[in-house]
């Protein structure tokens, strides 16, 4: 229901991924997030942990 | 990011006595799409008489966020009133939304044979649309 803060490890604010995110889709091994105004971003790693009531998801990025 | 400016101060003094000068100024720039300043105070001292003196702007690096809503180097530049009308436009399309769900649960309620508790959750509903139009207008006001 409401917009999530994405970030990338652990939730600190040095951490956003980005803000506002409407959705996220997992595709292989790259998490694409999409803010409020249809940005995206494409992060190569996994979904670690998403807290819909919070509005924070957590991502794991793989090293290249 | 480093920046510099020069910044030049002519201080006349007609004694010799060791005096302090405190300069505040601010360098407006832009980074990550956004204008915007920071103002500094330096202090220093030295000994008196006429003297001109300057400060190269090394302010060193400062890094600091706009609170874009994603990594800046990914965009051409972030629209900071477009993303509050944007903001503010769920805002009130998400509001709208709760008030609807308020509304089933008052009517949940009263099916459960809690038909005070509908009444204040509707009244409570009724309270929220009120604010949201509020939002509602001054979105409108601001497109």
């Amino acid at each position: 229901m409401c917009l999530s803060t994405v970030y990338k490890d652990s939730v600190k604010p040095e951490n956003i991924a980005m803000q506002n995110v409407m959705r996220i889709e997992c595709d292989g091994d790259m998490v694409i997030l999409t803010d409020l105004l249809e940005r995206q971003v494409a992060i190569h790693g996994t979904l670690v942990m998403a807290n819909l009531v919070e509005g924070q998801a957590i991502v794991h990025e793989l090293a290249e | 990011m480093t920046f510099s400016e020069f910044t030049l101060r002519v201080c006349y003094h007609h004694d010799d006595e060791t005096h302090a000068h405190t300069h505040t100024h601010t360098h407006p720039h832009t980074h990550d799409g956004v204008e915007h300043t920071h103002e500094h105070t330096h202090t220093h001292t030295h000994e008196g008489g006429d003297h001109t003196h300057t400060h190269e702007g090394d302010h060193g690096a400062h890094d600091h966020s706009h609170d874009c809503a994603h990594e800046c180097g990914a965009c051409a530049g972030c629209d900071p009133m477009q993303e509050t009308l944007a903001l503010m436009q769920y805002m009130v399309n998400h509001n709208a939304a709760h008030a609807r769900e308020l509304a089933e649960l008052a009517k949940k309620l009263g099916e459960l044979g809690n038909h005070t508790a509908e009444e204040q959750v509707l009244a409570a509903v009724s309270e929220f649309e009120k604010g949201n139009l509020r939002l509602s207008a001054v979105l409108a006001s601001l497109k």
